[in-house]
Parts: structure tokens; sequence; C-alpha cells
């Protein structure tokens, strides 16, 4: 059966913590739309809090750990990609920030991505578009246009409000998936001939 | 296969201590290094350039020709030479005239420097980098080897009918090596001319290392230099060295912890697993010396760097020694032993003029 690679990357700090929760419903409808389709789908979770003192020592020194280095590849190489951030101080969180910042800046090119935050209120909603959105296009990924905000009411006596916002954005990413994801030239396998640098 | 130390020349505070030294007195304490480098038997000497604060060797040349004054053996050599922002003009000729006075013992390693405000101080802008090291090298290499040179580029004012002035010794410009941590552009450009390749690896993981060597292999054999092993290969190593292993690491965890680059951020276990760092016993730092060869293949050239974060003169020539008497000798012998007889040593003055002679027989033979 053909299968995708789904990479979902979340920022929660707590355990359990609410950004965990929104990220494994995100993937279980992706999952489910996946197979509406009959593709399988390989879901690769990834806590950024595990990654917390590694992605410092990786801005630090320059260069990620191995376990880090394989945690990066396994983003760069996935179809496409959840993310979740906590809403801090009006914005994604700093740990958020810390793993695409070490991320190559080519590795989410033409890559599909669902965009979701969570918040103690609702009045934080827009953090996904003026602060998540523009991330993502700076990185080149396609975040698909309904992004899933979580309030604390959403838990509880909004939870039926959320479920077909879930269920719209897993849609629009298993439909950015059929689009060709476009691959990144290595320079190591091709890199510039001296005579096309010498001239340029 | 040469063995030798780099400075970096930056002024850190002994966080042991607290004490800082002054510029001066750093400057001096690399003068010191290098003529104890020269003293414990090892072959190169290689300082680096830097232009702000808190590194002090703006001038290269002028150390390394009072260096050059009271040695007769070593090969002084800079790590880096900043390619992007010096006139290659003043390249040149600052070379050239320290090749004289040092009757030959001097090659560079060219470099663009990667502290952005530095560019524009010098005219020059970062995002440029690249294209600056491959247009200044270019002209660099004709001011050596042509009399007269007429030019054009982006990046200087012209030159019409320039001679560079003194000439090479011998006329024979000396050998580059091309520095480079991540940038596969550089290893296509010393492939290209047939130059060495210098990967400070302290810094990165070997994984990586791998990659930017193997490609500059693949390319010097592409370009008709050689075998891919044939190719000329540096690499940096950072070592701290006591009698007992334990000794070792709580003597040099406090400059560890705080040391400019890597300091506050990953454990000394941690960054000496993932870098060639070697903590520990004269025993441990020739077993991981060896084992680079596993990794890149046979290389010509190998330098520590022994002297940064903040250790006292003292302790920096307390490890030369050790460098010297205990390490080096070993690592020179097992390393021939390990050498197939087609890989050549790294280029000296006497080995390329010795070469230029040939050729210039073989010419009048024709």
């Amino acid at each position: 059966m053909n299968e995708k690679v789904i990479a979902v990357v979340t920022a929660g700090l707590t355990t359990p913590s609410s950004s965990r929760l929104l990220a494994d419903q995100l993937a279980e409808a992706v999952r489910d739309e996946l197979s509406g389709r009959g593709i399988g789908a390989r879901i690769e979770l990834i806590e950024v809090r595990d990654h917390a003192h590694d992605l410092t020592n990786n801005l630090l020194t320059g260069f990620p750990s191995a376990s880090l280095r394989e945690v990066l590849e396994t983003v760069a190489g996935a179809d496409a990609l959840i993310v979740v951030s906590p809403t801090f101080s009006a914005s994604y969180s700093g740990l958020f920030k810390m793993f695409f910042d070490v991320l190559d800046d080519q590795a989410l090119a033409g890559k599909p991505v669902l965009l979701a935050a969570t918040g103690g209120t609702e009045r934080h909603s827009l953090v996904l578009e003026f602060a998540l959105r523009p991330l993502f296009s700076y990185l080149k990924a396609l975040p698909v246009a309904t992004a899933v905000y979580a309030a604390s009411t959403d838990w509880g006596p909004n939870a039926a409000g959320l479920r077909p916002r879930i269920a719209q954005a897993a849609t629009e990413l298993v439909a950015a998936l059929h689009n060709e994801t476009p691959t990144q030239a290595d320079p190591f396998k091709n890199p510039t001939p001296f005579e096309d640098l010498l001239n340029s | 296969m040469q063995f030798g130390v780099f400075s970096v020349g930056d002024v850190t505070e002994d966080p042991t201590t607290g004490i800082t030294v002054s510029e001066g007195e750093r400057i001096k304490a690399m003068v010191r290094i290098a003529l104890k480098a020269e003293e414990v038997g090892l072959d190169v000497f290689a300082q680096g350039e830097h232009h702000n604060p808190p590194f002090v060797p703006s001038s290269p040349t002028t150390q390394l020709g009072f260096i050059a004054a009271q040695t007769s053996k070593i090969i002084l050599s800079t790590a880096t030479t900043l390619i992007t922002t010096n006139d290659p003009v003043k390249i040149a000729e600052d070379y050239a005239m320290l090749q004289h006075l040092a009757d030959g013992r001097v090659d560079l390693m060219m470099g663009r420097g990667n502290t952005g405000p530095v560019y524009p101080w010098f005219g020059q802008d970062i995002r440029n980098g690249i294209q600056l090291a491959v247009e200044n090298y270019a002209l660099l290499r004709r001011l050596w080897r042509e009399e007269v040179v007429d030019w054009e580029g982006k990046f200087r004012t012209p030159l019409q009918g320039f001679t560079s002035t003194p000439r090479p010794l011998d006329d024979v410009p000396p050998f580059v090596w091309h520095g480079s941590i991540r940038s596969p552009e550089i290893a296509e450009q010393a492939a290209y001319y047939g130059d060495g390749f210098f990967h400070n690896n302290i810094f990165w993981p070997i994984t990586h290392t791998k990659r930017m060597i193997e490609l500059y292999r693949q390319r010097f054999e592409h370009y008709g230099h050689g075998a891919a092993d044939q190719a000329i290969v540096g690499l940096g190593g950072q070592i701290f060295m006591r009698k007992n292993s334990q000794d070792a690491v709580r003597e040099f965890r406090p400059y560890f912890d705080n040391a400019p680059v890597y300091g506050h951020g990953p454990s000394l276990e941690d960054f000496s697993r993932e870098t060639p760092l070697t903590v520990g016993s004269p025993q441990e730092v020739i077993e991981r010396t060896l084992s680079f060869r596993e990794h890149f293949g046979d290389y010509q050239r190998q330098l520590f760097l022994m002297d940064h974060a903040g250790l006292p003169l003292k302790t920096v020539l307390e490890q030369l020694d050790i460098l010297g008497e205990e390490v080096v000798p070993v690592l020179r012998k097992e390393f021939a032993a390990l050498k197939p007889a087609h890989v050549p040593d790294a280029p000296t003055h006497a080995s390329l003029k010795a070469a230029a002679e040939r050729a210039h027989d073989l010419e009048t033979i024709e």
C-alpha cells in the first residue's frame, strides 16, 4: 500500500499538554483521511521538549547532536507536517521557534503544513495567521488554508466546534499531498562546477 | 605527515583565576608558543587573522616575520587568511615578502571569515563571500605567477601593467590550503586548482567533515590532479592531556564550560563524542588522532588547537611538551607505516621548487 510520512512537531511543555492532545487528534484525522483514499500513514511524532537541550546546544555550537540530527532528517524527509505550538506572549513559544531555527532553511520547501496552536483563551487565535503562517511562508512551505486553534474551552463545552475544524484542516492537508513535492538539490552530489563559479 | 598547532589568538579570561592577559601579553604568548612548537619538533605553526576584539592577530605577517627570525625549521602558516576582505594584491605582496625572509618556510590557508560586521569595515558584504573568495583568489594566483598583470574584476579596482613585488621566492608561489567548514564551493575551488583542503573539524561531527572531504577528493580527481586518495587534506584537532585521564578532565572542564563558541552549551563528554575534542591521557590522544585516518583517508597535515579559552601560557607550553615528546613521535611512526607509497606528503617550498625545475627541464628537452 502506498504510504505517506506525516511528521508531527508539537511544542507543549506539560505532560499531558493540550498541544499534544491537539497534535494527536490532527494526526488521527489525517490518518483517517488518507486511509479513506487507500493510502497508509506513518506518523512520526516529535515532542520538541525532548530535544530542548540539544536545540540550545545546536544554536551555540552550530551543529546538531546525533539524536537531534535524526529528528531533523525525519522532518526534512516527511511528505507533510503538522505543527502545534502553545501561544506564549502573543506568539509561538520560543522552544517551537528554536526547532525551526536550527532546521535547514530549505528543508520545508514545497512541503504541505498544517498549522495549529493552543492557548488559554480564544482571543489569541489569530496567532496562527500573524505568527505561524508568515514563519512557514518564509520557509517556503505550503501551509494549508485552514489552521486550527484550540483554547481551553475547546476541550469542554466547545469540543463539538473543534472537531469539524480538525477534519477540514486534515482534508486540506491530504489534498495538498497530491501535489508533487519538489526535491532538494544536493550540493555535495552535484557541486557547481568551478568554471561556473569563476564566471558568475 | 605534518603536525602543528594553530592559534586563533583570542584574549579570554581564565575562568579559574579571573585573570585576563593584556593584548601585548597575548601577542608575546603566541610567539612563545610558536618557538616552543619548533623546539618540541612540530612542523607547522599557523595563526588566525581577526579584525575584531577579543582577538589580537590583525597583522599576521608582522607576527610571522618576527617568529621567522627566531626559528629555522618550522613552517609558518595561517588559519586563516581572509581572502574576502583583504586586497589580494596586499596578500600577494605580504606573503611573498615573508617567503623571502623565512627562506620559503611559508604557506597559507584561505578562509572567508564568518563575522558579518567585519565585511563592511573593509567595504565588502558577507553575502558576496563565495564570489569574493573565488575572484580574489583567482587574481592572487595570477599575481604570483605572472610578471605583469592586466586585470579587471567585480570587487577591486582594475590593474594595468601591474607587477607584484617582491616576486615569490625562486618564482615558486607559497602552497595554498583552502579552509571551509560548510561550503561545498570552497572544496570545489581547492580541487579545481589542485590546492590543499583543510577542514577545521574541531567544532563539527565526523559525518559532516566526511562529506566535505569526500567531495574535495572526488573533484580533485575530476580535475586531473591525481587520484582521489592523493588529494592534500588537512584536519584540525583539539586536545588537553595529563598523565591521568581524570586529571585532564578535571583541569580542562572549567575552560571548556566557559569557552568562546561552544561554552555554556553541550557537556564536555557530549562534545568529545561528537567532535574530535580529546581530553585525556597522551595515549588516548594518540588513539583518537589515528582514528581520523579511518574516516577521512590518509591525510597530510594535522593541526591542534592548544591555546584558547583563557588557558595560561604556562599550561599551554606544558601541553606542547607532552605533544612533542609523547604524542607526535608515535603518530609520525604509526601514520607513516599505514600510508601507501603513492599518497604524497604535503607540498613544501623545496618540493614545489624541485617540481618546477623538473617541469622546466622537460620543457627544455622537448
